[in-house]
């Protein structure tokens, strides 16, 4: 069968193209290596969720290869690569249809004017292959607003000192219910003089556009919604899409390689069926969106005499400059018996979100930061505040006694009661930009193969020292923060470790073929009709989580895409 | 004295490695993925859960059942300070583990192992299978047993399961009437599953037919060590 459009992938990149274009009345098909769940199928269930990982690829069957830098003895240093079946640290994020938007937090932040700009404004980094953007924050903006209303983003604007500029005056739905700790940290951070800011979430807080809103169970951050509030991608685009008529979703189908004219033109996508099966469908425009790791894999993946080393790669650009989120995590405890009945019982409340977060240092101006600018001048970050809630991984932490032998008994329900029931944690992540580095990249991995027999992506995850002075910088604010709040054995893990799920970049977007692989309205410089609208497109990658701005763009792009559509069949 | 034989079969066993699996399961680089939600290895396994009860109330009076038993009771017993591993039914949930979960084999193998391995060393001290104990006995064998870097491992398992049954919804066997959340004054999430809801319940992904997927083991490194030791950045965006 033949579509107007294909698009590979079916998240927070793919889902605004497939909404768009089948709202405009072309025949789209998305094909999603995943099953298609409801909001039936996602349970508060720590074991689905987390420790057995169920609604991701088993890593016997999909891995990836990670290399991590290693030094000899004779302090030379080398990159060795070990597969995730082995190391069992998985880079998935959800492969079901709607992709990792079904379990993401929803932070919902916009970049910055300053993102786009990052080289302009703070010079080049040694070691870092920071680029400004092609378009300027003005661009994205209406999509921006575009993502707020149809996505569903609940939220308040408040006057703050980094706060960017709006096409509209307010979220287009009101806050979500907040914590009573929410209270507590803008009176700490007034008395310090920081600015506490309410968090924009796409979930929504008030029922609309056929959806429920939510449902408070406390559980949100890495489950799937069961209500419809959370704004994933199937949940707020693909499932209106569907109900046009046009939108065709072919669900547990893999592709595996993209075929190309010799002109370089692609003219259909592969994929193996749910069965294992190998099928093929064409359309006249592509869309890639798998997220950026598994993006780069499926475009170096499809060689042909016009592209030997992969589709849109006679550069040797795709896979380069992969980012993720730099920064860490920072927390601090509140022990019971130290607060009034009134305290203690605003601090066990379960339900609410805390919905705070400070972005004071969005741009660092200080001159004891020893950053790569000498006057103290840097892109800075975000710091978010959050509860965990996970109880099976919090009472691991209770079999192991202070010499790390392992305890059982009355010790074991000893440390038990103590830890769930003496005290809580109040936790923030710092999320602050991961420069693009050479050392930080997708390939193919040559030995490592799937479970259809297709090599698997290898994935280079070197950083930039510099995150690290970032990151730490800002930690230190979060634990400040803390300590203003009263918390107690307050500690920060800055590291450079990458959040798997946090990527970016690896198609960059740009106006020079040479040093990007797509141009500015996210087309292949080298294939007329091949998009890419994951979060691969970034040259850069802001600081704060991304789905929020992949939503945007791709919302973008879909205009762009609809535009060439309309154009190819008015020539018909 | 002991036969050299015995400690070859035994958790004395010096060539005994740590099983990748189950240092991942064990590791602190797992913890820190599960706070943040991430990971594990799974395979399928396919047995109804009607069969489950009456298969399990004949399997709890032999071996291996009746010492894991045993052993769970010892590690969380009856006592005034909270539920036992008989209240949180500990025993039937890692029965539910071993046969209706989608267990790697490697990992129930290993399970029943440290039960012949326990047994072994038991009859060795004191004539005497481990279920047939006083309590001072069993911590004896169980301290005895927790020196050697097998019986750490099958024990830090166990324990393990033992917060999966307190603290995991009750359709996967454990926990009754949210028994541990109570204890602990953990208010559990909603909706939660119910049986035909659980993990290994949700629709399958797509299968291949005749390809496998390659697994390769890559070389360790002797002599060298990692460039940058920190804890993995995971964070819930």
């Amino acid at each position: 069968m033949s579509y107007d459009i294909c698009i590979v992938g079916s998240g927070a990149g793919a889902s605004p193209v497939a909404y768009t274009l089948a709202k405009a009345g072309a025949k789209v098909v998305v094909i999603e290596k995943g099953p298609w769940l409801t909001e039936k199928e996602f349970f508060k269930d720590e074991l689905a969720i987390s420790l057995r990982d169920s609604y991701n690829p088993k890593l016997a069957d999909e891995q990836h290869v990670i290399e991590e830098e290693y030094v000899t003895e004779n302090g030379e240093s080398y990159w060795q690569g070990e597969s995730t079946s082995d190391s069992g640290w998985s880079f998935w994020n959800g492969n079901v249809v709607g992709g990792s938007s079904n379990f993401m937090s929803g932070y919902f932040h916009r970049l910055k004017p300053i993102d786009f700009r990052l080289k302009t404004e703070f010079g080049a980094i040694n070691g870092a292959n920071i680029a400004d953007w092609p378009i300027s924050y003005d661009e994205l903006e209406p999509f921006y607003a575009q993502v707020e209303s149809e996505i569903g983003v609940s939220g308040k604007v408040v006057k703050h000192p980094h706060q960017e500029p709006r096409s509209t005056v307010d979220f287009p739905y009101p806050p979500l219910a907040e914590h009573a700790v929410s209270t507590w940290i803008d009176e700490a951070a007034a008395s310090i003089g920081f600015h506490a800011m309410p968090v924009p979430r796409a979930v929504l807080s008030q029922p609309a556009m056929g959806r429920k809103s939510c449902e408070y169970s406390g559980y949100c951050s890495s489950y799937g919604c069961s209500s419809g509030a959370k704004g994933s991608g199937r949940a707020a685009l693909l499932n209106h899409g569907v109900a046009t008529g046009n939108l065709t979703i072919i669900a547990n189908a893999k592709v595996y390689k993209i075929d190309n004219d010799d002109q370089g033109k692609v003219t259909g996508v592969n994929y193996y069926d749910s069965q294992g099966r190998k099928k093929s469908v064409a359309a006249k425009i592509y869309v890639i969106a798998c997220q950026a790791v598994e993006t780069s894999r499926l475009l170096l993946a499809s060689k042909s005499a016009f592209f030997p080393n992969g589709l849109a790669n006679n550069h040797d650009q795709v896979g380069k400059n992969l980012v993720f989120s730099a920064g860490g995590t920072g927390q601090g405890d509140f022990y019971f018996d130290e607060l009034n009945e009134q305290k203690k019982a605003e601090l066990k409340q379960v339900g609410p979100f805390i919905n705070r977060a400070l972005q004071d240092w969005y741009q660092i101006d200080d001159k004891s930061f020893s950053g790569a600018n000498s006057q103290g001048k840097a892109k800075g970050g975000t710091i978010d505040f959050l509860f965990y809630q996970n109880p099976i991984s919090r009472a691991q932490g209770t079999q192991r006694d202070e010499s790390n032998a392992l305890v059982w008994g009355e010790q074991l329900k000893k440390n038990l009661i103590q830890e769930f029931t003496t005290y809580k944690t109040l936790r923030f992540e710092v999320f602050n930009d991961w420069l693009p580095t050479n050392d930080c990249f997708v390939s193919l991995d040559e030995e490592v193969k799937d479970k259809w027999g297709d090599p698997v992506a290898k994935v280079r995850i070197g950083s930039h020292a510099h995150d690290l002075q970032v990151g730490e910088y800002l930690a230190e604010k979060g634990a400040k923060l803390l300590e203003e709040l009263g918390a107690k054995n307050i500690s920060t893990s800055v590291s450079s470790y990458p959040p798997t799920n946090l990527m970016a970049g690896g198609c960059r977007f740009g106006d020079d073929p040479k040093t990007s692989v797509l141009d500015r309205n996210c087309r292949a410089h080298e294939v007329d009709n091949l998009y890419v609208t994951d979060g691969s497109f970034m040259p850069t990658g802001g600081s704060v989580p991304y789905t929020f701005t992949i939503y945007a763009n791709a919302f973008r792009v879909a205009e762009q895409i609809k535009s060439r559509w309309q154009a190819f069949s008015a020539e018909v | 004295m002991l036969p050299n034989s015995f400690f070859d079969n035994s958790f004395f066993n010096k060539n005994y490695q740590t099983p990748s699996w189950l240092k991942d399961k064990l590791s602190r680089r797992t913890l820190l993925k599960s706070a943040a939600g991430a990971t594990a290895i799974i395979s399928m396994s396919s047995m109804s859960f009607a069969e489950t009860k009456k298969s399990y109330e004949t399997a709890l009076v032999s071996d291996p059942w009746q010492t894991l038993n045993s052993v769970l009771m010892h590690l969380m017993p009856k006592s005034a300070s909270g539920p036992s591993a008989e209240d949180i039914r500990a025993t039937h949930y890692l029965y539910n583990v071993v046969y209706h979960q989608p267990t790697e084999q490697e990992e129930v193998d290993f399970v029943f192992k440290g039960v012949g391995w326990l047994n072994g060393y038991s009859q060795g001290q004191t004539k005497m299978n481990f279920s047939q104990l006083e309590s001072i006995e069993k911590e004896l064998m169980l301290r005895a047993i927790s020196g050697s870097t097998a019986g750490e491992n099958w024990l830090a398992m166990l324990i393990g399961y033992l917060f999966e049954a307190m603290l995991s919804p009750p359709a996967y066997g454990g926990n009754p009437n949210g028994v541990g959340w109570k204890w602990l004054q953990h208010q559990a999430g909603f909706p939660l599953p119910s049986d035909g809801q659980r993990y290994y319940e949700l629709p399958k992904r797509s299968v291949v037919q005749p390809a496998q997927a390659q697994k390769i083991t890559m070389s360790v490194h002797n002599g060298t060590e990692k460039l940058k030791v920190n804890n993995k950045g995971t964070r819930k965006a």
